[in-house]
C-alpha cells in the first residue's frame, strides 16, 4: 500500500524534519557555534548567571504546585462526573473546557482586574482589601494557572474512570471485600498510568506557559523560563544568544522529564480498553452527596469561568474605567469600535481566523498522511516519525519559535519566509501538528483491520481504497482535529509576538498590545468575541463527535 | 510502474498543498516587493518600525499614504521590541525607517553604524537641536515629558516632588513602567540619576515604599486609572492627557525640581531599500502637517512654533539638565543597576 513504501517515509520525514527538527538544530547550532568554531563559552555564561538557577527553581516549583492545584480541582470533578447522578449532564464537559480554551493571559488579566486594589471585588464587597495582598503572591498565580489547566487533567481522568467503570468494577464488586479496598486496590492503580501522563503534560504545559507569567508573574516578580527567553529577545538590551542558550536548557529539561515519564508509564500500563462497552448503570445518590457535588461544580465554575469572565465583560463595556462599577457607566462603544470596518481590532481578528484555517487544513493533511504511515507504530521508522511528529507537544512552543526565527534568518538560505505571513502559518503548523496527528491516529485505531483487508480484496487499487473508504471513515476524527487546531491557533500569543511581519497583527497580539499601549476596553471586546466564537466551535465539535457516534452505532 | 507513479502523484500533491498553503498567504507580499523593485516609479512600499503611540502612528501612516501614494508597512512595538527585531533581522534587514521613543537607543543605532545621515531634511533647522543629531542621523520630531500621573479620586495630597512618593502615605500605592520595556522610563532613570546626586537613594526609598515595576507605560498608567495604584512615577504625560480627555480620573504633575523630557526620534536605516520613500517619510514627520498630528496626540512637537493642544508647553515644564549624547552605554549600566535593585 502507498503509505508503507520507503519513499513516503522519506518524504514525510523530510517535511517533518525541515519544519520541526531544523529549528531545534538551529538553536543548538547558534548556541554552541560562534564564527564557525565550537564554543561553549556562551552556554557557560548562562550557568554563571545566578538568575538561571532562580528561574529554573521558579519554573520547577510552579510546575509542581500547578500539578497539585490541578489535581485538587480535577480529581474530585472526575469522580463526580462518573460516580454521581451528575454523570448524565454531558453539557458540563463543554462548560468545563471553557477555561482551557480561554487564552491564559486574558484569564489572568480578568483575575487581576477583579482582585486588585480598588478592583471589582472591593467595589462589590467593601472591606476585602486584605484578600488582595494574599492573592498577589505565588498562591494566586498557581490558582490562576490551575484553574486554566485543570480541564485537561480532568478529561483524561474522567475517560479512564469511565472505562474502569465496566467489567473491572463488576469483578471487584463480586470478588472484592469492602468498597474502600476496591477503591484502593482496583481503581487507584488503574488510574495511576493516566494520572502520571496527565500530570506530566500539565507540568510541561506549565513550563511552556507564557501568558500568565507575563501578566501575573511580572506583577509579583516571579520570572520563569518563557518570560526570561521572551525578555532576552524583546527587551533592551537584546541578547539573542542568551535566549537560545536558555531554550536549549529548557529543551533538555523537558526531554529529561519526558524520559522519566516514559519509564514510570511503562510500569503502570494496564489494558483497560476491552471491546466491551461499559453499560451505564442507574445511580442513586443520597441527597447530601448530590448537593455537595453540585456545590463543588458550582464553586469550580464560579472560579474558573465566572470571575474572570465577569471582569473581562465588564471591562469591555465600561465607559470610564476609573469610575468602576456604577450604573450609567456602561456602553457598547468598544464593540462598535471593533466592528467598524477596517478597524485594527477587526483586521487582527480576521487575520487570526485566516491563519487558523490555513493551519487547520495543512496540519490535517500532513497529519493524515503521518497517521496513515504510523498506524500502530510497530516498526522503528514508524516510531521515529511518531516521536518527531508529537515532539512539539513535549517541547515548549517558545523554544520552537526561537528556533524557527534562527533557522529562517540563516544567511545561507536562498530564500526565506521570515517576515511574511507564511512564516506565521508554518510556525502554527509546527506547533499544532501533534493535535492533527493524535486525532487522526485515534480514529484510525478504531477502524478494524478487517476493513483494510476487505478493501484490499474488493477495492480496485490502493488509491481508491484510501479515497473511497479509509478517508471518509476517518473524516470525523480529522474534522475534530481541525477544529481543535483552529481553536488553539486562534489563541496563540507568544509565536505571534515574536514572528509577525510588519503591519500584521493577530487577535491575540492585538489584545496583548492593547494592554501595553492602547485601549484596554477594545482589547477586552476582541477577547470576548474570540472566546464567544471558540465556544460556538466547541459545541460544533461536540455535536460532530456525537453525530459521528450515532452514525456508527 | 503504476504504483510508483501513484506514489509520486500523492507525494507531489502533498507538497503542492503545503506550498500552496504557504504561498497563498505569501504571494501578496512578495508581489508587492517585486513590483517595488522592478518599477521604482509606481506604488512603492515603505517599511516603518515605530514605537507607538498607537493612534498617532496610524494617523501619520494614513496621512502620509494619502499624500505620497506610497504604501507603508508598519510594525509597532515598544522601543525594546523594535531594537530586538532589528537585531534578529541583521541578516536580512527589512526596515527602511525606525521611530524610537528613546534618543539614547537611537544614538546607539547611529554609533553601531546602522543609520544613514539625511542632513537635507526639510524643516531640519526648525527642530529642537537638543533632541536631534547634529549630523542629521536622526531627528527628535516629538517628545513626551515624564511626570507623576495620579488618580484624582484616591489622591488627597497631590505630590509636588519626586521625594514625596517615598513618604509613608504612598506606601504600596506607587508604580513605575519597566525601564527594560519602556524607552521613556530608561530616559527618566538616566536623566534623574545624572542630574540628581541623591537619586539612587530616592529610588531605593521608593523601593522600600513598595514601588511596583509594572510593564509598559500604558500598563503602569492603567493601574492608576483603575485605582490599583495612586500614582505612576515617570508616567508619560501624553497618555495621561489622553486618558483625562476621555474622562478618566487622572492628572499629571511635573515636580518643581525638574523632570526629564524624553524625545522620540526618527531615523533612516543604513540598509534601507526605499531611501527616497524613507526621506519623504522623515520630511513628512518634520512638516507642519506632521507636527500638527503630533500635537493632536498630546505630544510636544519638535518644532517649537507649532502650538501644543490641551497640555503644558515645553517652557512650562521644569527640566533637569540632561545631555543625550553618548548616553546609551551609560543607560545600560543604569538599567542593570535598576534591575539589581528590583529583581
Amino acid at each position: 500500500m502507498i503509505m508503507e513504501s520507503r519513499r513516503s517515509f522519506g518524504l514525510l520525514l523530510t517535511i517533518v524534519a525541515t519544519f520541526a527538527i531544523a529549528p531545534l538544530i538551529a538553536i543548538v547550532y547558534y548556541t554552541f557555534v560562534h564564527d564557525g568554531i565550537f564554543d561553549v563559552s556562551q552556554f557557560s555564561r548562562m550557568f554563571a548567571n545566578e538568575r538561571l538557577w532562580q528561574t529554573l527553581g521558579n519554573s520547577l516549583l510552579l510546575g509542581v504546585l500547578v500539578i497539585l492545584g490541578t489535581t485538587i480541582l480535577a480529581l474530585p470533578m472526575a469522580f463526580i462526573r462518573t460516580k454521581t447522578t451528575l454523570q448524565k449532564y454531558d453539557w458540563l464537559d463543554i462548560v468545563l473546557t471553557i477555561p482551557f480554551m480561554t487564552p491564559p493571559y486574558i484569564g489572568s488579566m480578568g483575575w487581576i482586574l477583579f482582585m486588585q486594589n480598588n478592583g471589582f471585588l472591593q467595589q462589590l464587597v467593601p472591606g476585602t482589601a486584605w484578600l488582595s495582598d494574599a492573592f498577589f503572591s505565588l498562591f494566586g498565580m498557581v490558582m490562576v494557572m490551575s484553574l486554566h489547566l485543570f480541564p485537561f487533567l480532568y478529561l483524561m481522568l474522567k475517560n479512564t474512570l469511565l472505562r474502569i467503570n465496566g467489567s473491572f468494577l463488576d469483578a471487584a464488586l463480586i470478588f472484592g471485600r469492602s468498597s474502600l479496598r476496591n477503591w484502593l486496590q482496583v481503581i487507584l492503580p488503574l488510574l495511576i498510568s493516566s494520572y502520571v501522563l496527565g500530570i506530566l503534560l500539565i507540568f510541561i504545559k506549565t513550563l511552556a506557559e507564557f501568558g500568565t507569567p507575563a501578566t501575573f508573574g511580572s506583577r509579583i516578580g516571579f520570572q520563569v523560563f518563557t518570560t526570561e527567553i521572551h525578555a532576552y529577545l524583546s527587551r533592551w538590551p537584546v541578547d539573542i544568544r542568551m535566549a537560545t542558550s536558555l531554550s536549549v536548557f529548557l529543551l533538555s529539561v523537558c526531554l529529561i522529564i519526558w524520559y522519566f515519564q516514559n519509564l514510570i508509564g511503562r510500569k503502570f500500563t494496564y489494558s483497560v480498553l476491552s471491546g466491551k462497552t461499559p453499560a451505564a448503570r442507574e445511580i442513586k445518590d443520597k441527597w447530601f452527596i448530590q448537593l455537595g457535588s453540585w456545590f463543588y461544580v458550582g464553586f469550580v465554575l464560579l472560579f474558573a469561568i465566572g470571575i474572570p469572565y465577569f471582569s473581562i465583560i465588564v471591562t469591555s463595556l465600561q465607559k470610564v474605567r476609573g469610575d468602576g462599577l456604577r450604573a450609567g457607566n456602561f456602553t457598547l462603544a468598544s464593540y462598535q469600535a471593533v466592528f467598524t470596518s477596517g478597524s485594527a481590532g477587526l483586521t487582527a481578528f480576521i487575520n487570526s481566523v485566516v491563519f487558523s484555517i490555513f493551519t487547520a487544513v495543512i496540519t490535517a493533511i500532513i497529519g493524515l498522511f503521518i497517521a496513515l504511515y504510523i498506524k500502530k507504530g510497530e516498526t522503528k521508522k514508524q516510531q521515529l516519525l511518531d516521536f518527531f511528529s508529537l515532539m512539539p507537544n513535549i517541547i515548549p512552543g517558545i523554544v520552537f519559535v526561537v528556533g524557527l526565527i534562527m533557522f529562517w534568518n540563516a544567511p545561507w538560505l536562498p530564500a526565506t519566509i521570515y517576515n511574511t505571513k507564511a512564516m506565521v502559518v508554518v510556525t502554527y503548523c509546527v506547533l499544532f501538528l501533534p493535535y492533527a496527528v493524535q486525532y487522526t491516529k485515534s480514529s484510525l485505531s478504531q477502524l478494524d483491520q478487517s476493513i483494510f483487508q476487505s478493501a484490499a480484496i474488493f477495492g480496485r487499487n490502493s488509491w481508491d481504497v484510501y479515497r473511497a473508504i479509509i478517508i471518509p471513515l476517518l473524516m470525523q476524527g480529522i474534522l475534530a482535529g481541525m477544529m481543535m487546531t483552529f481553536i488553539i491557533s486562534m489563541r496563540e500569543l507568544v509565536a505571534g509576538l515574536l514572528i509577525l511581519p510588519p503591519s500584521v497583527e493577530t487577535g491575540a497580539t492585538f489584545i496583548y498590545s492593547q494592554f501595553e499601549q492602547g485601549n484596554v476596553g477594545i482589547g477586552m471586546a476582541v477577547a470576548v468575541i474570540t472566546v464567544a466564537m471558540t465556544v460556538v466551535f466547541m459545541f460544533l465539535l461536540n455535536w460532530l463527535q456525537r453525530w459521528g457516534g450515532h452514525v456508527r452505532a | 510502474m503504476k504504483k510508483r507513479f501513484k506514489l509520486l502523484a500523492t507525494a507531489s500533491f502533498l507538497v503542492a498543498l503545503t506550498l500552496a498553503g504557504c504561498n497563498a498567504t505569501k504571494s501578496t507580499d512578495s508581489v508587492k516587493n517585486d513590483a517595488a523593485s522592478a518599477k521604482p516609479n509606481e506604488v512603492q512600499t515603505l517599511t516603518v518600525y515605530s514605537a507607538g503611540p498607537d493612534g498617532l502612528a496610524a494617523n501619520i501612516q494614513q496621512a502620509f499614504e494619502e499624500k505620497t501614494g506610497m504604501k507603508v508597512e508598519m510594525f509597532q512595538g515598544t522601543t525594546g521590541k523594535i531594537l530586538s527585531r532589528l537585531e534578529a533581522e541583521k541578516n536580512n534587514p527589512v526596515a527602511d525607517v525606525v521611530v524610537l521613543a528613546s534618543i539614547a537607543s537611537m544614538d546607539g543605532l547611529k554609533e553601531a553604524n546602522q543609520l544613514q545621515s539625511y542632513k537635507e531634511a526639510e524643516n531640519a533647522s526648525k527642530m529642537n537641536p537638543d533632541w536631534s543629531d547634529a549630523e542629521g542621523y536622526y531627528y527628535g520630531y516629538s517628545a513626551s515629558a515624564l511626570g507623576i500621573a495620579y488618580n484624582t479620586k484616591n489622591t488627597k495630597d497631590i505630590p509636588s516632588e519626586w521625594t514625596d512618593l517615598a513618604k509613608a502615605q504612598w506606601q504600596g500605592k506607587i508604580n513605575i513602567p519597566d525601564p527594560s520595556l519602556s524607552g521613556s522610563a530608561v530616559d527618566f532613570i538616566y536623566g534623574y540619576t545624572e542630574a540628581e546626586k541623591s537619586a539612587w537613594d530616592t529610588i531605593q526609598a521608593w523601593k522600600n515604599n513598595g514601588l511596583q515595576v509594572n510593564g509598559a507605560n500604558k500598563e503602569a498608567l492603567d493601574a492608576v486609572i483603575t485605582g490599583d495604584k495612586n500614582a505612576t512615577i515617570s508616567g508619560v504625560d501624553y497618555m495621561a492627557y489622553k486618558a483625562k480627555a476621555s474622562g478618566e480620573p487622572v492628572e499629571i504633575v511635573y515636580p518643581k525640581s525638574g523632570t526629564v523630557v524624553s524625545p522620540r526620534a526618527v531615523g533612516i536605516m543604513k540598509d534601507a531599500k526605499n531611501v527616497e520613500g524613507a526621506q519623504a517619510y522623515v520630511n513628512f514627520l518634520l512638516s507642519d502637517e506632521g507636527q500638527k498630528l503630533v500635537t493632536e496626540a498630546y505630544l510636544l512637537p519638535g518644532n517649537h512654533d507649532i502650538a501644543v493642544k490641551d497640555r503644558a508647553a515645553l517652557d512650562e515644564i521644569p527640566q533637569l539638565n540632561v545631555s543625550w549624547k553618548g548616553s546609551e552605554a551609560k543607560q545600560l549600566d543604569i538599567l542593570t543597576k535598576f534591575n539589581d535593585i528590583f529583581r
